[in-house]
C-alpha cells in the first residue's frame, strides 16, 4: 500500500499573495536555499511566522528518545547522555522507559524475530509525531548477522527516519544522525509513517 | 581420576585435555560419581554438536580437484588425514571443573543418535538446566526427565533445529542498489 | 583461604526444584488468590538488554520468578560455522559486548591452542593489557547501570566518564572504540602506537582515584547500603551447583579466579590481588567490581612497564601459513602473494581436535569449546557464557525479596543479554 502524500505545490499555498515565488526544495546543498530566504524576508515583513514552524521548532529542541537499547549499540546510545557527547544540549536527556511518553524511537542493536513484536508493540504505543532512528549496521539492514535469526533491517516492522551506519557507530556518528533528524524535523519533512511505509 | 569412572567407554587424551566418552544410559551414574568421589563441583558447559556430513566435505587446497582436495595426497599440504568417522550422529558434550585447591577439568562426551534420549544430568548439577534446554532447541536432543524441556532461545513456536548441520543457515541475498 | 569456604551463609540449599530457574508460588505460603503476575518485558528501562522475567507477586514480595530470554540470539555459532576463522574473529567480540576482548581472547587462544602456535611475548602481554582494560570497561559500565537503577543517578556519569579515557586508549591502539578486533591468530593486528604508553600508565595511575571517588559516593551511603546489604543471597554451594564463576563466585567466598589458579597468558608474572568477600549478597558483589578495578589498573601498569621494554618486538607470529605476510612483502615475494591470497580466501587449516580454552572475563569464566575437522571454518563453536550461567541463579537469588530488591539482584548478576542470548 503506498502511503506516499503529494507535497503541497506553490501555487496552493496563500503565501504565494504575499510574493512567494520559489519552491521548496529539499536538501539542495544542506543550506538554507532560496525558498527559505524569501519565506524568511517575508515573514520578517509581515511580522508572523507560520505555526508549523514555530511547533517543529519546538519539537526539534525536546525530542525524547525511548529506552531501547538492545545490544552493543545500546552502549554507544547511553555514551551519548554521559558528559563527553551530552546530548541534554539538544534537550534529549531524558530517556523514556514509557513509549507513551517518547517521541524518538533509537533502535539500538540486533532484532531478532522472537524481539520484533515487542518492537512494533512499542512503536504503535508511541504517540504521533514519532520518528525511529535505525542505529547501527544490525538494524539499519541485519548487520553482519545474515541469518534465520535476525531481523534483516528493522524497516521490515517499522518506518525509519534515519539509518546510522556503524558497527557501533560512534557518539558523534549517532549525534549526526539526530541532528539530522532535528534539520529533518525543522524543514517539515513529515515523519517516516506518513511519506513512507516499511520496507519489503 | 579417569578410573573407576562408571559407564566409560574410552578415554582421550589431546591438547592437554581429559576427554572421557560415557555411555550415554550411564551418564547420570558417571556424573554422581565424578562429583562425589572425584570432586568435580562444577558443570561448566554443556553442549551438543552435530556431527552430520562430518570428513564428507573435500577441503579445497592447493592441490586440489573439482571434488576437492584429497587430503590423503603427498604434499598436499593439509593436516595428516581425513577425519576419522564419528560413532553416531549427535555427541552431548560436558565440561567439568573441580573448583579446589587441586583443580582439574574433564570433558565427558555421550554419543546418540537421531531420535535417541539422554538423561538429564539435573540432579547432580542444577547448572544443567538452561544448558540441556539450549541443547534441546537448538538440536533437538531430548533430555529425559527435565521439568522444563521447551525451548529457550528460539521463539517458542519456533519449527526445527537451528544449529543442526542440515538446517540453513537462513537470512537474505544481499541486493544492491539499483537493482529493483 | 580455602576455596570453597566452611562458613555456611544460609543453611541447606535455596535453589528451587524440580527446575532450579523457576521459583514457582507455594500455595501453603501465599494465597493464590493474592498473586499477581507482572512482566518484565524486553523493553524494559534496567538496562541490561532485552530480559524479560515473569514475576509473580504478593504484595510487594516476589513469591515466583521465571527469566524468559532468547530475545537477542543471533545465531552466532551457526554463523561462525560459515565463515573462516580470520573472518569469525569479528563475531565474538559481540557476544559479550561489555568485556568484549574477552570473548575475541578466549576464541584466538582456543585456535592457537588448536594450532600448536606460539605467540611473542609482547603479544602476550599486549593482550593481558587489553583484557584488563576491558575488564575496567565493563565493570564501568556495570557500575554506572546498576547504582543508576537503584536510584544513584550520578553514578553514571561519573563512571562514563572514566569509561570515555578508557575508549580513548582503544581508539588510539586499534582506531575502534568498541569491538576493537585487535587480537589475531598469533598475536596482534598491528604494532603498538608509541603513544599508548604514557597514555595508559596515566590511565591507570588515575583509576584508583576514580574508584575512590565511586566508592566515597556509594560505600557509606545509607541507602545504598539498605537497598544492597543482605539482599540476594547466594551460598558458596549453591553458587558451585549452579555454575557460577567470576564475581558471581568470589562475593560468595569462594577463592576462585581462572587467572591465579589457571594461569593463561602471563598472569602468573603479574602480581594483583583477588578480591573475595563473604556474604554473598549485592553488596559484596559491589565491592568485589570495585577491588577488581583497582586490582586490574595494577595490572594494566605492569603490563605497560613490560611492553616499554619489548618495544620493537615483533607483535606476531613467524608462521606465514597462518598469519598474513606483511604488506611490503607482497610486491617482491611470490610465496608471500600466493600465501596472503590463501589465507584470505580459503583461509588457513586448522588441525582436527576439539579443545575447550577458559579465561577469566568480567563476568567470570568465558569459554569457547572449538571443534575443528581440519579445515579453514570451525564445526562447531560453542561459547561459554557467563552471564548464562549467572541468570540462572535469579530463581534462587530472590527468594524472600521484595519487588525493589529484584532490580537490585538483577543487576548484581551482571548479565549481558548478548552473551546469555548469544
Amino acid at each position: 500500500m503506498a502511503i506516499a502524500k503529494r507535497l503541497p505545490l506553490v501555487s496552493d499555498r496563500p503565501a504565494a499573495k504575499a510574493g512567494l515565488r520559489s519552491e521548496r526544495t529539499l536538501w539542495p546543498d544542506r543550506g538554507p536555499g532560496v525558498f527559505e530566504q524569501e519565506l524568511e524576508s517575508i515573514e520578517d515583513a509581515l511580522l508572523i511566522t507560520t505555526v508549523e514552524k514555530a511547533v517543529a521548532w519546538a519539537q526539534s529542541n525536546s525530542v525524547w528518545p525511548d529506552t531501547f537499547g538492545l545490544a552493543c549499540c545500546a552502549i554507544e546510545m547511553m555514551s551519548i547522555v554521559s558528559s563527553r557527547y551530552d546530548i541534554a544540549r539538544f534537550g534529549m536527556e531524558r530517556f523514556s522507559s514509557s513509549p507513551r511518553q517518547a517521541d524518538l524511537l533509537i533502535v539500538s542493536g540486533r532484532v531478532t524475530h522472537k524481539m520484533a513484536p515487542p518492537l512494533r508493540q512499542v512503536y504503535d504505543q508511541m504517540l504521533e509525531p514519532k520518528w525511529v532512528i535505525a542505529m547501527g549496521a544490525c538494524a539499519s539492514s541485519g548487520g553482519m548477522f545474515n541469518n534465520y535469526t535476525v531481523l534483516q533491517g528493522v524497516d521490515k516492522i517499522v518506518p525509519v527516519d534515519i539509518h546510522v551506519p556503524g558497527c557501533p557507530p560512534r557518539p558523534e556518528a549517532l549525534m549526526e544522525g539526530i541532528v539530522r533528524l532535528h534539520e529533518k524535523i525543522r524543514a517539515g519533512v513529515p515523519p517516516a509513517y506518513e511519506i513512507r511505509g516499511v520496507a519489503e | 581420576m579417569t578410573t573407576g569412572v562408571p559407564g566409560v567407554v574410552e578415554t582421550i587424551e589431546a591438547h592437554g585435555e581429559t576427554t572421557l566418552v560415557v555411555d550415554p544410559a550411564r551418564i547420570v551414574e558417571a556424573c554422581r560419581h565424578l562429583r562425589d568421589e572425584e570432586g568435580f563441583n562444577e558443570l561448566v558447559d554443556l553442549s551438543g554438536v552435530d556431527y552430520l556430513g562430518w570428513g564428507a566435505k573435500g577441503v579445497a587446497g592447493y592441490i586440489g580437484t573439482a571434488q576437492g582436495r584429497d587430503l590423503n595426497a603427498t604434499g598436499s599440504q593439509g593436516f595428516q588425514r581425513v577425519p576419522d568417522p564419528m560413532p553416531k550422529r549427535f555427541a552431548v558434550v560436558y565440561h567439568l571443573l573441580r573448583v579446589s585447591e587441586s583443580p582439574a577439568r574433564l570433558r565427558l562426551k555421550a554419543w546418540l543418535d537421531d531420535g535417541e534420549e539422554i538423561d538429564t544430568v539435573l540432579p547432580v548439577w542444577p547448572a544443567a538446566d538452561w544448558y540441556e534446554r539450549e541443547a534441546y532447541d537448538m538440536y533437538g536432543i531430548v533430555f529425559r526427565g527435565h521439568p522444563n524441556l521447551v525451548r529457550i532461545l528460539m521463539p517458542d513456536e519456533w519449527e526445527g533445529f537451528p544449529l543442526r548441520k542440515d538446517y540453513p543457515l537462513g537470512g537474505e541475498p544481499v541486493r544492491f542498489s539499483g537493482e529493483r | 583461604m580455602t576455596v570453597v569456604p566452611e562458613t555456611r551463609i544460609y543453611e541447606g540449599t535455596r535453589i528451587p526444584s524440580p527446575c532450579p530457574t523457576k521459583l514457582v508460588v507455594d500455595p501453603a505460603e501465599h494465597d493464590l488468590a493474592d498473586i499477581l503476575t507482572v512482566n518484565f518485558g524486553p523493553n524494559h528501562p534496567s538496562t541490561h538488554g532485552v530480559l524479560r522475567l515473569i514475576v509473580d507477586l504478593d504484595g510487594e514480595h516476589v513469591a515466583g520468578i521465571e527469566a524468559v530470554v532468547g530475545y537477542l540470539h543471533t545465531g552466532f555459532e551457526k554463523n561462525m560455522e560459515a565463515k573462516t576463522y580470520w573472518k569469525g574473529i569479528t563475531y565474538p567480540e559481540r557476544i559479550d559486548y561489555l568485556s568484549f576482548q574477552s570473548n575475541e581472547l578466549v576464541f584466538v587462544l582456543a585456535i592457537e591452542k588448536l594450532l600448536a602456535l606460539e605467540t611473542p611475548e609482547k603479544a602476550v602481554w599486549m593482550r593481558m593489557c587489553l583484557s584488563e582494560l576491558s575488564r575496567i570497561h565493563s565493570h564501568l559500565v556495570w557500575l554506572g547501570t546498576s547504582a543508576l537503577e537503584l536510584g544513584a543517578i550520578s553514578m553514571f556519569w561519573y563512571a562514563f566518564r572514566e569509561r570515555d579515557l578508557l575508549l580513548d586508549l582503544f581508539e588510539m591502539v586499534t582506531g575502534v572504540r568498541m569491538h576493537t578486533r585487535y587480537f589475531q591468530v598469533g598475536g596482534l593486528a598491528e604494532d603498538i602506537p608509541e603513544g599508548f604508553y604514557d597514555a595508559a600508565r596515566a590511565f591507570s595511575r588515575h583509576m584508583p582515584h576514580a574508584v575512590d571517588d565511586y566508592e566515597g559516593i556509594l560505600d557509606r551511603n545509607g541507602i545504598w547500603l539498605r537497598r544492597t546489604k543482605g539482599i540476594g543471597l547466594l551460598s558458596a554451594e549453591d553458587a558451585l551447583a549452579l555454575g557460577q564463576s567470576g564475581p558471581m563466585a568470589r562475593a560468595s567466598g569462594i577463592d576462585w579466579d581462572l587467572r591465579r589458579n589457571e594461569p593463561y597468558l602471563a598472569y602468573d608474572q603479574v602480581d594483583f590481588e583477588v578480591p573475595v568477600y563473604p556474604n554473598g549478597d549485592v553488596y559484596d558483589r559491589y565491592k568485589v567490581h570495585m577491588d577488581e578495578m583497582r586490582q586490574s589498573a595494577r595490572i594494566v601498569a605492569q603490563c605497560v612497564s613490560r611492553l616499554e621494554e619489548l618495544r620493537g618486538a615483533p607483535w606476531i607470529a613467524d608462521d606465514r601459513k597462518v598469519v598474513l605476510p606483511p604488506r611490503e612483502e607482497l610486491h617482491t615475494s611470490m610465496e608471500s602473494l600466493i600465501h596472503h591470497f590463501k589465507i584470505v580466501t580459503e583461509g588457513y587449516l586448522v588441525p582436527e581436535g576439539e579443545v575447550y580454552v577458559a579465561n577469566e572475563s568480567a563476568r567470570g569464566e568465558c569459554g569457547c569449546y572449538l571443534v575443528s575437522d581440519g579445515g579453514p571454518k570451525p564445526w562447531r563453536v560453542k561459547f561459554r557464557a557467563p552471564s548464562f550461567a549467572a541468570l540462572q541463579a535469579t530463581a534462587t537469588c530472590v527468594r524472600g525479596t521484595a519487588v525493589a530488591d529484584l532490580v537490585a539482584v538483577a543487576g548484581s548478576l551482571d548479565p549481558v543479554m548478548g552473551d546469555v542470548d548469544r
